[in-house]
């Protein structure tokens, strides 16, 4: 039962990582900008909700004003940090420490007004049922697993169906005929950073209930979003998705046979494999550069 | 007052030695590792058991320090180097991760969170150095070979060809200029002077645990390098310089308490990190036009 227990947290875990390494690969798929940041969104995100529940507000609330959050953090960064260093080089590895530096920023201003300490909320949802003999599921593994599958079935008819879904697509593929075509490639690109840090939300929400938050946060979300990333095959939605999904079920069944210390490790064991044997990642979308 | 001035004096040194030692990879060779308190820790170790197991000789440490980081960077690099520069970003970031669940579980070696305590007081050639005054010149003596290594290299074929290749990797190529040779050196060296850091941090501190090789201080390594300017070689030094004296200057704020003071330097050095790429990416010694 050990191992079907392992399993559900597993998928529980995974379904959200899955929907973060989604907002990330959104985001470098049709920005082509290396979000490093996005972890910090995570973080942001899961602190507001946290605080709005400190502050009595209702649910519903607290999802909103986390919401807004991760949204507004994003599009400020794009604004005012990645676009004006793409605007001059736009150096891989200057934009990566740009980012780097906002994360340290964001730890540390939470550091400061929350305290270093592990804080989750209690809830009803955590609450564990027996379903089988030994086998104990909460109502956020189903909350988790809905909340994944209809948002995913959302961004899928978004980006197939609507006028400005299918210009995300077009930005990724040809930004300059993009623009021949009339259609702004800032109010996309903004579009696309909004969207992929909105999907930072749900993990961080539901992380909150469920593993807790610590300052540090942001950097382990960071490495799974990016670890996701790169095994889904870099800018490929699907990828990251399935990736992130297989990435938490591997950090939890590890536990069946190694110490839970090992549990994070083994997923950049899975991530070294990758990017020395098929760096083209799950999907097979090469890096086009 | 002195003690602690000595104390500070000596950690600059060997912080000195540990950002000239990450320029190479960075500031040169346009490889950007996040892992360098990896292999930082791993000649800490190596020098800490040298001084525990056999003898405490300074020299023997850091040799067997340099030995190990640089061997062990180079298994990693070789496949490693491979790849294109996010991923290495990325894998680099991965060894980080995996290095720190290492040190804390190979407690046989690394005596996990407890670390391995009473390393005794360095040697060189049967005198024993315990005034901290020695010490320092010691680390200011590796440090100045550093250095001048450093300085002499860049201006020979070998500093030349790194700097094409990070320059340009095709054009370097098609010159004929052996790219994976010339980038795993590059590690190498700069990994084995990190070894050497950690041997001498060992000496120093007495004690030696995991939580002085995490993410946190590869980033804050970096960080000293971009600061003060990567690719120079007054750069780091600077970096090193204004990045340790500023917690020590915080502890003089009267308001702001003790223990949020680690919190408070972080705060100040991302903001430093991040508006820097923005105006000025060569940092604080490079010249105000971008690298590239």
């Amino acid at each position: 039962m050990l191992i079907l227990q392992l399993l559900v947290s597993g998928i529980e875990a995974g379904a959200l990582y899955a929907l973060t390494a989604a907002g990330f690969a959104l985001i470098f798929g049709a920005t082509r900008i290396f979000h490093f940041a996005h972890g910090a969104t995570y973080a942001l995100a899961g602190y507001a909700f946290v605080l709005a529940t400190r502050l009595g507000w209702a649910w519903p609330a607290g999802v909103g004003l986390a919401l807004v959050v991760a949204i507004a953090f994003g599009l400020l960064l794009e604004a005012a940090v990645y676009r004006p260093i793409q605007r001059h080089h736009g150096a891989f590895f200057t934009v990566f420490v740009a980012a780097f530096g906002v994360v340290i920023v964001v730890q540390s201003l939470i550091e400061l007004s929350f305290g270093r300490a592990f804080i989750a909320i209690s809830s009803p949802l955590t609450r564990a049922h027996e379903v089988l003999p030994g086998l104990y599921i909460a109502r956020v593994f189903w909350l988790a697993l809905a909340t994944a599958g209809v948002v995913f079935a959302v961004l899928g008819a978004f980006l197939a169906r609507t006028r400005a879904g299918i210009g995300l697509r077009a930005l990724a593929e040809n930004p300059d005929l993009l623009r021949a075509f009339g259609l702004s490639s800032r109010r996309l690109s903004a579009l696309a950073f909004a969207l992929g840090s909105a999907l930072a939300v749900p993990g961080a929400v539901l992380g909150a209930m469920t593993t807790g938050l610590s300052p540090g946060v942001g950097a382990h979300v960071m490495l799974i979003s990016l670890a996701a990333s790169v095994m889904g095959g870099i800018g490929s939605l699907r990828g990251a998705a399935l990736a992130g999904l297989l990435l938490g079920i591997v950090e939890n069944l590890v536990v069946a046979g190694l110490d839970t210390q090992w549990s994070e490790a083994a997923g950049f064991v899975a991530l070294f494999a990758f990017i020395l044997f098929r760096p083209r990642g799950i999907f097979g979308a090469a890096l086009v550069r | 007052m002195t003690a602690y001035l000595l104390n500070l004096a000596q950690l600059a040194a060997i912080f000195g030695l540990l950002s000239v030692s990450l320029n190479i990879l960075i500031g040169y060779g346009g490889i950007f590792s996040v892992a360098h308190a990896v292999f930082f820790g791993l000649g800490a170790y190596a020098g800490a058991h040298v001084a525990l197991d056999l003898f405490p000789d300074l020299l023997l440490a850091a040799l067997a320090s340099a030995l190990i980081a640089g061997l062990l960077s180079a298994a990693l690099a070789l496949p490693a180097l491979r790849v294109r520069g996010e991923y290495f970003v990325i894998a680099s970031l991965g060894l980080q991760m995996l290095a720190t669940t290492v040190f804390t579980e190979a407690q046989a070696i690394t005596g996990g969170l407890g670390g391995l305590v009473g390393i005794p007081p360095p040697t060189l050639f049967g005198f024993t150095l315990a005034d901290p005054l020695v010490f320092l010149f010691c680390c200011l003596a590796f440090l100045a070979l550093a250095l001048a290594l450093v300085r002499q290299l860049m201006r020979g074929s070998f500093g030349r060809a790194l700097m094409a290749l990070r320059d340009s990797e095709m054009a370097a190529e098609a010159l004929g200029k052996n790219v994976a040779l010339i980038k795993t050196l590059a590690v190498v060296l700069g990994t084995a002077f990190a070894g050497i850091a950690g041997a001498l941090f060992a000496f120093q501190e007495e004690f030696v645990n995991v939580e002085s090789f995490t993410l946190d201080q590869s980033v804050l390594i970096l960080a000293m390098v971009i600061i003060g300017g990567a690719g120079t070689l007054s750069g780091p030094l600077i970096g090193t310089l204004l990045l340790l004296l500023l917690p020590a200057a915080l502890t003089f704020i009267p308001f702001i308490p003790p223990t949020d003071i680690g919190a408070v330097q972080q705060l100040i050095y991302g903001f430093a990190m991040t508006l820097l790429m923005i105006f000025r990416p060569a940092g604080l010694a490079g010249r105000a036009m971008g690298r590239r």
